[in-house]
C-alpha cells in the first residue's frame, strides 16, 4: 500500500515510526516533572517517603510489574506476526489488552484499598501519596489509552498484514513506552526501605 | 527483524530483573538498595527499548530520536536541582517561618 506523498511503504513505515519515537520524546517531557517533584521529596523527606512506601500492597504491585512486562512480550509478538504476515498478531493482540485491563483491574483495587489509609494520612506522608496517585494515575491514564488503541487494532485487523502494518508497530512502540514508565514507578514507590518492615 | 526467541530470552531476562529488584530491597543496603533499584529498571528499560522497541536494529535518525526526550530532560533536571542543592529556601516576609 502506498500513498502519495511517500516513494515505497519502507519510508512510509519510516516516517510513522520517527513520528510516533518523537511523540514519546514529548512523553518523557510530560512525565519529567512529576520524577523531579519525587527526586525532591525523597531527599528532602526521606522517613516520609519509606514510611508511605510501607502501606503499599507489594504481592499486588509485584504481579502488576509482572503482568505488565508479560504484555509488552505479547505486543512484541503481535508486531512480529504482522510483519510475518501471520493471522495470529490478532490473538496477541487480544492478549495484550486483556493483560493490560487485569494490570487496570489489579491497580483499581488497590487505589481502592489505599483510600482509607490516605484520609489518615498527614505531613510530609501525603505528599507521597499525592506523587503516589499522581503518577501512577497518570500512568493508568495511558495505559487506558493503550488498551482502547490495541481493542481497535484487534478489532479492525482485516486492515493489517506484512504489506501494512504501521499502525500495529507503532501502537507497540506507545505499549512500550508505558511499560518502560511503571519499570521505575514500582522500585520507586513500591521498595523503599522494605527490609524495615 | 527480532526472533520470537529473543523476544521470549528478553522477557525472561525481564522476569528476572524482577525478581532480583523485588528480593533486593528485602535486604538492609541503605542508600545502595536504591542505586541497585535504579540501576536494575535501567537495564530492563534498555532491553525493553533495544529488542521490543528494535532500537538495536534500528538507524541512527531513530536512535537520536528516543534519547533526544531523555537527554533534555537530564539537563533540566541538573540545572533544577542545582538549584535545591545549593539555596536556601527563603520564605516570603509575610509567611510563616517552617
Amino acid at each position: 500500500m502506498s500513498t502519495i506523498q511517500f516513494d515505497n511503504p519502507l519510508e512510509r513505515r519510516a516516517a510513522a515510526s520517527l513520528g510516533m519515537w518523537a511523540f514519546l520524546a514529548t512523553e518523557v517531557m510530560f512525565f519529567g516533572p512529576l520524577f523531579m517533584g519525587y527526586v525532591h521529596g525523597r531527599i528532602a523527606q526521606h522517613a516520609a517517603f519509606a514510611e508511605g512506601s510501607h502501606h503499599m500492597h507489594i504481592v499486588l504491585g509485584t504481579l502488576n510489574t509482572a503482568i505488565l512486562l508479560t504484555s509488552s512480550f505479547t505486543m512484541a509478538l503481535a508486531v512480529h506476526a504482522s510483519q510475518q504476515g501471520r493471522s495470529s498478531f490478532r490473538t496477541w493482540l487480544g492478549l495484550t489488552a486483556l493483560l493490560g485491563l487485569a494490570f487496570l483491574g489489579i491497580k483499581g483495587s488497590e487505589y481502592w484499598m489505599e483510600a482509607g489509609e490516605v484520609s489518615k494520612a498527614s505531613g510530609p506522608v501525603l505528599k507521597f501519596y499525592f506523587l503516589y496517585f499522581a503518577m501512577t494515575g497518570l500512568h493508568a491514564v495511558h495505559l487506558s489509552i493503550g488498551v482502547v488503541l490495541v481493542g481497535w487494532l484487534w478489532r479492525g485487523a482485516k486492515l493489517y498484514g506484512r504489506d501494512y502494518y504501521s499502525p500495529i508497530e507503532v501502537a507497540g512502540l506507545y505499549w512500550h513506552f508505558v511499560d518502560i514508565v511503571w519499570v521505575f514507578l514500582y522500585p520507586m514507590f513500591y521498595l523503599i526501605e522494605r527490609y524495615a518492615k | 527483524m527480532e526472533k520470537p526467541f529473543t523476544y521470549f530470552l528478553t522477557w525472561l531476562g525481564l522476569l528476572a530483573f524482577l525478581a532480583l529488584t523485588c528480593a533486593s530491597a528485602y535486604v538492609p543496603l541503605g542508600p545502595w538498595n536504591t542505586a541497585i533499584n535504579m540501576a536494575i529498571s535501567c537495564a530492563k528499560g534498555l532491553l525493553v527499548a533495544l529488542f521490543f522497541m528494535h532500537l538495536k536494529k534500528s538507524g541512527a535518525l531513530l536512535r537520536i530520536a528516543a534519547l533526544t526526550g531523555l537527554a533534555f530532560l537530564g539537563i533540566l533536571f541538573v540545572l533544577s536541582y542545582a538549584d535545591y542543592a545549593t539555596r536556601d529556601i527563603s520564605p516570603a516576609a509575610w509567611a510563616a517561618r517552617p
